[in-house]
């Protein structure tokens, strides 16, 4: 964790190929795209100054592009006048990914949020970027389809961004991240020129270079989106535990005992009682630590894995076992699940939200080392993640008013990644790096493998004009890092 | 350090840092070998002054079963590692010809994609860590042990299809998974005014057959009684209870299609795939070519009527695959020497590219296969292919012009 304001960052124009003066930078955004889709007024500017995460800095205008013509137009001028880009999808990303750090153009995708084609036969939908993820599931929900990745944003955050960060979601236990879902992608170079990838071009797989490049290597504007079939049956279980361990344990024989439910996601009694208390979803609230367990596919297959899975979790000492029998029960329960961040404004007024992944099997370890930094640090945590998956993403509970408090939480979240490369994993699951967790990069990649990443940097943003400042380390600046 | 020359076949990859910082400063070009199994794809290297061996670079480094993770060197045989996982009940559903040579290195390299990808996902999407020295000799891993790991660029799916030609996989670390109990076989002769109905019940299934290929000719690759006018293959894969329900809905769909009659294979169902798989790089020495078109919407039915009858046109002997829930078309075209086949080749491959731009060679011995369209349509994104190469292997020390547009 990371704070801005610790670190005095100036712009270096010496990547710039351009240095037009700002004056001329707003007159041609505003020639190219009218006036109305330019803001540079200081209210405005605030809005797009912050993400999910705790921090950000101010943009010097943010653009509100209508087509990938205009994007292009934007970067073209950008360029010219040596500023760089952010491109930004609804904000809810929780590692600064999305907020300027050296001033710049903030590219809002608000205004491209249309479905563009639906290919129902190919089960496929090219999208724009600025599409809310949700609104796709249920545009093609009545023709039996839907679309898999589901971060608990999913009601407000975009396709743009998912692509961006490489969204997961409880569901990505079996169907996957947003990477094994894009297709194909449209995105505007460095340059302003438009190029396109596809899975079944031949050459690089680019588009697997895209996803996850956090809006370092391009803008994407529009994407293909492989659409699954919907399962004939679904079931929500939650099963009860004493405590945290027993539960993690029993996640660990349910995946080692070959079973693969689509979601495995675990609530600690923090969230559980705070997300009872605002949701009134049916969890029980006299548990250490629950698990809900969702299994799709076909109905005879759900019986057995249900079985299967109650049998595991009564072994691991579960207290209770209740199964959804209602879609109107399976709602409530996962409102409650995806609700569970928000629903802490109960306990503080501010979360931190950290995401680690780990080996499955280290759960347990890893949970404890978590408990252990909150309690060094006085810090209230509460834990709600794809135990399946064994991502971890503790929630610490603070008022960033109080400075000691803000202290606390960086510690313990530095603790939290510490522990989590000691047992095999990494320091973003789902989230990505933004300018949060960057100089961390250098915990669990050596030189030369972030040389290796810089050089794809080189082909498609020389100049690092998109997104500066995101995923390398602060040593890595313009130019470039070199191999050892 | 003194260039090297010959045929090299490093341990470590450490030894492979080295030989490829001694190429590449010396400007020796080096082309890299696994099992042999796909290297009819695509153009010979255009020049090879070092054949780098990964038959060294042969085991399972680490096998975490209860994390359904695995990690094995580049040259590891794909039947090692699926022999290895299956005694745990796991597998990685990557599909490739030949198994037992394919290495998992050369297959990854190779971008090969099997029929069960609609069902499974991509091999790529196995693929959650990498060790890749570059040509300068860099080591650089990428990804890890762990199933969602978004820290930096996904370089290791970068890397998957990228034919060795922007850094030599070392080592890679694969995702498991549990492997479905129960697999069951169903052949079908498909007499002509059944085909396209019968392909088409068969993809819209409520549940999905893990395979579905329509097959005109192979009998000698394949064996079994292949009907006049071809076949149908359907594998299904998962628990009894549903294999039972999707047969029943498999023989439902071929009998609504005037599907005559239907063979069901349980034991040896997934050798029987794996022959069909074999198949795919199956040549006739110089007298054969195949070709892939990997095409993004499902009508394989339509398009291999429409190349039979191209071939026909021609006087050459037509086969083809034709994958019913992936869209994709496998075409082996044949004469009866080479010679005959020399004589009309590249003026077919120009008509065939006509009706189907994306067709790229999967495997060809014939000495013409350097005048050829090889590769099929390029990319939009070709330049920006063009500059990764340059940035990663600037001297294009690694299988030079192996790849698309000269890569």
């Amino acid at each position: 964790m990371t704070f801005l304001s610790d670190y005095p960052i100036t712009w270096d124009m010496d990547c710039q190929g351009g240095g037009e003066r700002p004056g001329v930078l707003l007159e041609r955004l505003i020639g190219a795209l009218g006036s109305d889709a330019v803001k540079t007024a200081p209210e405005d500017l605030a809005v797009y100054s912050f993400d999910a995460y705790t921090d950000g800095g101010s943009p010097t205008a943010v653009v509100l592009p209508a087509s990938t013509q205009e994007v292009s137009a934007i970067v073209k001028i950008a360029r010219d006048c040596g500023e760089p880009i952010v491109a930004r999808g609804a904000g809810t990303g929780l590692c600064g990914g999305a907020v300027p750090i050296v001033g710049g153009i903030t590219l809002s995708f608000a205004r491209m949020n249309r479905i563009l084609e639906l290919d129902l036969r190919n089960r496929r939908a090219r999208v724009q970027a600025g599409l809310i993820n949700a609104d796709l599931s249920r545009r093609v929900a009545p023709s039996g389809l839907f679309y898999a990745p589901d971060p608990s944003s999913q009601q407000i955050s975009t396709i743009g961004g998912n692509i961006a960060t490489n969204a997961g979601g409880p569901h990505c236990l079996s169907y996957g991240t947003t990477v094994n879902h894009v297709v194909g992608l449209e995105v505007v170079d460095d340059r302003g020129e438009v190029f396109s990838t596809h899975l079944d071009d031949t050459g690089y797989d680019l588009t697997a270079a895209l996803v996850g490049s956090e809006g370092t290597l391009g803008v994407v504007t529009s994407a293909w989106l492989r659409l699954m079939a919907l399962p004939e049956t679904v079931r929500v279980c939650v099963a009860a535990f004493g405590d945290i361990d027993s539960a993690s344990e029993a996640v660990s024989a349910i995946i080692a005992a070959g079973i693969l439910p689509t979601a495995l996601e675990m609530m600690d009694a923090v969230i559980t009682a705070t997300v009872e208390a605002a949701f009134h979803a049916g969890y029980p609230t006299d548990a250490g630590a629950v698990l809900l367990v969702e299994y799709a596919g076909l109905t005879e297959d759900a019986d057995a894995a249900q079985a299967a899975i109650h049998a595991i979790a009564m072994r691991h000492g579960a207290t209770s076992w209740k199964s959804a029998r209602s879609e109107a029960e399976r709602a409530a329960l996962w409102a409650g699940r995806k609700g569970a961040a928000g629903a802490t404004g109960r306990i503080a007024p501010n979360y931190y939200t950290q995401d680690v992944c780990v080996p499955r099997t280290k759960l347990p370890q890893a949970l404890c080392a978590v408990q252990r930094a909150a309690s060094e640090n006085g810090v209230t945590v509460g834990n709600v993640f794809h135990a399946g998956d064994g991502n971890l993403h503790p929630l610490l509970m603070y008022d960033r008013r109080d400075r000691k408090q803000v202290a606390a939480v960086v510690d313990t979240g530095n603790a939290i990644l510490h522990s989590a490369i000691e047992l095999g994993g990494t320091i973003s699951g789902e989230h990505g790096i933004g300018w949060e967790k960057r100089d961390a990069m250098t915990r669990v990649y050596s030189t030369a493998d972030l040389a290796t990443m810089g050089r794809v940097r080189d082909v498609f943003d020389p100049a690092r004009m998109l997104n500066p400042e995101k995923i390398f380390p602060s040593g890595a600046r313009c130019p470039e890092v070199t191999p050892q | 350090m003194k260039a090297l020359e010959g045929r090299v076949a490093p341990a470590s990859a450490q030894e492979l840092s080295e030989i490829l910082a001694c190429c590449d400063s010396a400007g020796e070009k080096v082309t890299i070998v696994g099992g042999d199994t796909l290297s009819g794809m695509g153009l010979p290297p255009q020049r090879a002054d070092v054949t780098l061996l990964t038959t060294a670079l042969n085991g399972v480094v680490r096998n975490e079963r209860a994390d359904c993770t695995m990690s094995a060197l580049a040259g590891t045989p794909l039947q090692s590692i699926a022999t290895l996982l299956a005694t745990q009940s796991q597998f990685v559903p990557i599909d490739a010809p030949q198994a037992r040579s394919a290495t998992l290195g050369g297959t990854l390299a190779a971008g090969w994609l099997g029929p069960r990808r609609h069902l499974y996902g991509r091999p790529r999407d196995y693929v959650i860590g990498s060790t890749v020295v570059l040509a300068d000799g860099t080591v650089a891993r990428a990804g890890g042990m762990v199933v969602k790991n978004v820290a930096g660029y996904d370089m290791s799916r970068l890397y998957v299809g990228s034919f060795g030609t922007l850094g030599v996989l070392a080592q890679a670390n694969l995702k498991t998974m549990p492997l479905p109990p129960q697999a069951r076989m169903f052949f079908a002769p498909l007499p002509e005014h059944t085909r396209a109905r019968a392909c088409v019940q068969i993809a819209a299934l409520a549940i999905a057959p893990a395979a579905a290929l329509w097959i005109d000719g192979f009998r000698a690759a394949i064996g079994g009684d292949d009907g006049a006018e071809g076949r149908i293959a359907v594998l299904l894969e998962g628990s009894a209870p549903a294999l039972e329900r999707a047969t029943r809905d498999v023989r439902s769909a071929l009998g609504r299609a005037g599907v005559p009659d239907t063979f069901v294979v349980d034991a040896g169902a997934r050798q029987s795939f794996e022959r069909i798989v074999d198949a795919y790089v199956a040549s006739l020495g110089e007298r054969s070519i195949t070709y892939r078109v990997l095409k993004p919407v499902q009508d394989p039915e339509t398009s291999a009527v429409a190349v039979k009858e191209l071939a026909r046109h021609f006087g050459l002997r037509f086969e083809s695959i034709a994958d019913v829930m992936n869209g994709d078309l496998l075409l082996r075209i044949s004469a009866s020497d080479s010679r005959r086949l020399g004589a009309k080749l590249e003026n077919f491959d120009d008509a065939l590219h006509d009706l189907e731009p994306r067709a790229q060679v999967v495997a060809c011995a014939h000495p013409h296969r350097t005048n050829l369209q090889v590769w099929g349509a390029p990319p939009d994104a070709l330049e920006k292919m063009r500059a990764l190469k340059a940035r990663f292997d600037p001297n294009n020390t690694l299988n030079p012009g192996r790849f698309i547009g000269g890569i």
